[in-house]
């Protein structure tokens, strides 16, 4: 065994062409790494400059509020200070801790908002729809991408002829003749050129954890990359257990290369593709427009009403009533109108909500037939780059918006100047990152079916070898 | 002859399993992409009609508003998904189907299909164009790998040449089972889109017959790349496994890594404004120069009211038969215009640097260019996001006038409290979008379509080199 694999390793490092595809990977892997460090910083960046700017604003905003209750500017001589319409907060949610490995859907999502009672919820985002539509497009080359496509397909340029080489040039009964068994030949060259490929897959991701740190990682990273870590092991485990088995069925090469690469096809595009129709066919999102239309019509119409809303509201909430109102009347109904608009467009929110919910269970119920959706799928949540996450980022705005509400509309709809203790009590936002021990509690069975399918496969294989060497021996 | 050899290819593909298994595969792929599309495209363009519809009522029936308030509120550009979106939908998933027309800002167009997508359609998205490109050449590549390396390692291809047969009508009758099958498949996703993009209620793109026309006459090269390549590699490989890996390698280069990392790169080398920091400048440098405390903002402002009052000839703003308000309103328009054309063409820019770099990858890889070609002619690409954006742009700007025209004309002294009422927001018209024609189209994708040919060139050159050599050594053997 030692000998073969002696000699595995000499024929390796002999193939030109070979060491440069593994040389490729490698490139290809750092590469990635570097790309999505620099991403991941330049959303670190742009989300702490964001919440600096509107930190900074709710301060300098703030600083009139002392002015005028210190005594420091005559009240008349700065009407708007503490104006309760006017409180606005920055909500962020800070990349996922992995997002340098995993981009997911980061770059098509906003991650910032700024939360003001001037904005109904539709526009709580703001503009941030300026990426270029190409690079969107096309998708980005991080190391997600390199493990679950790039990877498989080089294991299959470096194992395809494994067998059928030998078989192809009249050498495997000549080979079988010698005391050596068929699955010592094949699990030698596979554990060469395989372990090659994963000793590769390890540096990269070693690579990855640091350079995107920016030095040593902390305990969130170290924690979300050991599962990572572990999705891709899986997702290689199924994939050597694939190749074993292809290569055990003992055909031509060129046959069993057709074969790989057609599994490569099916798993990798005709899976996830197919899978991601079916899941907007039976699941389909409610129409965005109709949403936009229902914001507009609602917003229109409590304009138009405005007078009937503030009667209303005046009535619900009578110890509102005030004399000498010095407000303008148009920020009182400012608020009114955009408080009916986030109740009528609730609903549709929460339908957009039902359905991606719908489809996330459909998903991890079918995502078993497409082992690179199921990849994707984890190694995204564990990256903090799924889109579960984004829409409980969009949905906690809403809430949050909500919350600023309640604690300023009596003194919105009296026209009422917040205190500096009031100004201080408004709620402040953090995102948090999903519970580790959640994140893997949840990939746990998806890593281990990848896990599973490998050593299934791996087992057929043992037997189908075991029955080739004694079809040999027979013969 | 030729039409013999090709025949006897047929017979071979028709009793190998694998081909018709992968054919098979690869047609039903293209049925259920092109009705993914219809459906696709059919429910798009019927929400959009709803909204197109909803925005006219919504604004006919507003009420007694300020001009300048409803300029606010303003309506919205719906983007059209034309029929040929069908079969290449392109970006149409990548940028908002809707643009806000409001005062004092040009917003981007809202509403990306890809948002509200599922996250694993961004590694694979089914359409007919993208079934052609990816699974075309691996069809064309499992059919010819074999061609001449099979033969030679059969001992057939000394037989055929010893019987006289000519290496280039060998090598045509081969290529002409091959492309005829991938063009079979070609031709059926083509129809099927055409027919089903012609059903009531989905919008036609101007020059559909000729777009059509030029998709068909495009993929026909793009296949015909691929075969030539195939046959040159095959006759110049020594074994069929070689050929096959050799394939193997150039369609995994082409049609997979070549598209991601070309963009990838772009973005790299040349990377579009921060979404963040270009909203900000847009905000920051459109209205703060002109609306802001700063010493420069009350002399623009200073001006504006200077020059008015000298074109009227009068002392003060009571005295203007106009309401200045509404003048003043206008002259910020005026001003934020010119800062919105700067750092829209900035923006632009990014993303035409990014194309021309990414084309640099098309010679790597055909796919780059095939997909350019097509989006432009389904009019689906960068360049037709850009028409509409910027036509939407230009009737923003015209209807912002209209508004301020109103209340400059009529304001008079009351000028925030002036209203408007129905019978006028009736007469304001709708935005009318005329997608450019075929010629415009393709003018941003000439370098394309260059690079295609060059490589067609160079796959027959392949395949030209793959006779003198692999035929020839056969022969002098």
């Amino acid at each position: 065994m030692r000998a073969i694999l002696k000699h595995e390793r000499r024929a390796l490092l002999g193939d030109r062409l070979q060491v440069l595809l593994l040389g490729l990977f490698a490139l290809i892997c750092l590469s990635a790494s570097l790309r999505g460090a620099q991403y991941r910083e330049a959303l670190e960046e742009a989300a702490a400059a964001f919440e600096a700017e509107h930190l900074e604003r709710a301060a300098d905003w703030r600083e009139r509020v002392v002015a005028v209750e210190s005594g420091d500017v005559a009240p008349e001589d700065d009407v708007f200070a503490g104006l309760a319409m006017d409180v606005a907060r920055p909500a962020v949610a800070a990349p996922g801790p992995l997002a340098d490995f995993s981009r997911g859907v980061t770059d098509v999502h906003p991650f910032t908002a700024r939360v003001a009672l001037w904005r109904s919820v539709d526009r709580l985002f703001g503009n941030y729809q300026f990426q270029s539509p190409n690079e969107i497009r096309a998708g980005k080359l991080d190391l997600a991408f390199a493990v679950l496509f790039v990877m498989p397909l080089l294991m299959i340029a470096l194992t395809f002829g494994a067998l059928s080489r030998d078989r192809d040039s009249g050498r495997l009964g000549l080979l079988l003749s010698h005391p050596v068994s068929v699955r010592a030949v094949v699990r030698s060259k596979l554990l060469v050129r395989l372990g090659a490929v994963f000793a590769i897959l390890v540096a990269a991701l070693l690579a990855g954890l640091f350079i995107g740190a920016g030095g040593v990682p902390g305990g969130e990273r170290l924690g979300r990359f050991g599962f990572w870590f572990l999705a891709a092991s899986g997702y290689f485990a199924f994939w050597t257990g694939a190749i074993h088995w292809f290569v055990s069925l003992n055909r031509r090469s060129e046959t069993t290369a057709m074969m790989m690469i057609g599994f490569w096809v099916l798993n990798g595009l005709v899976g996830p593709a197919v899978l991601a129709a079916a899941a907007q066919l039976i699941h389909p999102a409610p129409s965005q427009l109709a949403f936009l239309s229902t914001a507009r019509e609602v917003s229109n119409e409590a304009y138009r009403s405005r007078a009937d809303v503030m009667r209303g509201m005046l009535l619900d909430h009578p110890e509102l009533t005030v004399e000498n109102y010095t407000i303008p009347e148009y920020i009182r109904v400012s608020y009114l109108v955009n408080e009916t608009v986030d109740r009528a467009v609730e609903p549709v929110l929460e339908e957009f909500e039902a359905v991606q919910d719908r489809r996330q269970s459909f998903l991890s119920l079918v995502q078993y037939a497409a082992p690179a959706a199921l990849a994707m799928l984890s190694i995204n949540e564990i990256s903090g780059t799924d889109l579960a996450r984004q829409v409980r980022f969009e949905g906690e705005v809403r809430d949050y918006k909500r919350a600023i509400a309640r604690h300023v509309e009596a003194k919105v709809l009296a026209g009422e100047r917040l205190t500096v203790a009031e100004v201080d009590a408004v709620p402040a936002y953090a995102f948090r990152e999903g519970d580790l021990g959640a994140v893997g509690r949840s990939v746990l069975f998806p890593v281990g079916y990848l896990f599973g399918l490998g050593l299934l496969a791996a087992a057929l294989a043992r037997r189908n070898l075991a029955r080739l060497q004694t079809r040999f021996r027979e013969a | 002859m030729i039409r013999a050899i090709a025949r006897k290819e047929f017979t071979q593909y028709w009793r190998d399993g694998r081909v018709v298994t992968v054919f098979g595969i690869v047609a039903l792929l293209g049925l259920a992409a092109t009705v993914t599309g219809w459906s696709a495209v059919s429910t798009m363009e019927r929400e959009r009609a709803s909204a197109v519809a909803m925005d006219r009522e919504i604004w006919d029936t507003q009420g007694l508003k300020n001009p300048h308030t409803a300029a606010h509120f303003s309506r919205y550009a719906f983007q059209p998904t034309f029929n040929l979106a069908v079969f290449d939908p392109g970006l149409t998933d990548y940028v908002g189907n809707a643009i806000w027309l409001e005062a004092h800002y040009r917003d981007p167009a809202a509403l990306r299909p890809v948002e509200d997508a599922v996250e694993i359609q961004r590694i694979a998205q089914l359409n007919p164009a993208w079934v052609i490109q990816v699974f075309g050449p691996l069809l064309i590549f499992i059919l010819l790998y074999g061609a001449v390396a099979a033969e030679r390692e059969s001992g057939t291809l000394r037989q055929l040449l010893a019987a006289g047969m000519r290496p280039v009508s060998l090598l045509l009758g081969k290529a002409v089972s091959a492309f005829s099958l991938t063009g079979l498949l070609v031709f059926g996703v083509l129809l099927g889109s055409a027919f089903l993009m012609s059903a009531e209620g989905i919008e036609r793109l101007p020059d559909t017959g000729l777009r059509t026309a030029a998709l068909a006459a495009l993929y026909l090269v793009y296949l015909a790349i691929f075969v030539f390549l195939a046959l040159g590699v095959s006759a110049l490989s020594s074994r069929s496994r070689t050929a096959l890996a050799g394939l193997m390698g150039i369609w995994i280069v082409a049609t997979i890594l070549g598209p991601r990392i070309g963009p990838d790169v772009a973005g790299a080398l040349a990377p579009a404004p921060p979404a963040h920091e270009f909203t900000a400048r847009l905000q920051r440098e459109s209205s703060d120069p002109f609306w802001g405390g700063s010493d420069e903002a009350v002399q623009r402002r200073q001006q504006v009211l200077d020059d008015i009052l000298a074109e009227y000839g009068v002392e003060t703003v009571e005295e203007l038969p106009i309401n200045y308000d509404g003048h003043l309103l206008q002259e910020s328009e005026e001003f934020a215009n010119d800062v919105f054309d700067a750092l829209y063409d900035e923006l632009w820019g990014s993303y035409e640097r990014q194309r021309a770099i990414a084309r640099v990858f098309a010679l790597f890889s055909p796919t780059i260019a095939a997909q350019n070609v097509s989006m432009a002619l389904a009019g689906t690409d960068i360049h037709a996001y850009r028409h509409f954006a910027d036509e939407a742009e230009q009737f923003r700007r015209e209807f912002v006038l209209l508004l301020n025209q109103e209340m400059i004309d009529h304001g008079g002294a009351d000028g925030y409290a002036y209203v408007s009422g129905n019978d006028f927001w009736r007469q304001n018209p709708d935005f009318a979008y005329t997608a450019p024609g075929i010629g415009d189209a393709v003018r941003g994708v000439r370098g394309d379509v260059i690079i295609l040919l060059l490589w067609f060139a160079m796959a027959v050159a392949v395949a030209a080199l793959g006779v003198r050599r692999g035929f020839l050594g056969e022969v002098a053997a």
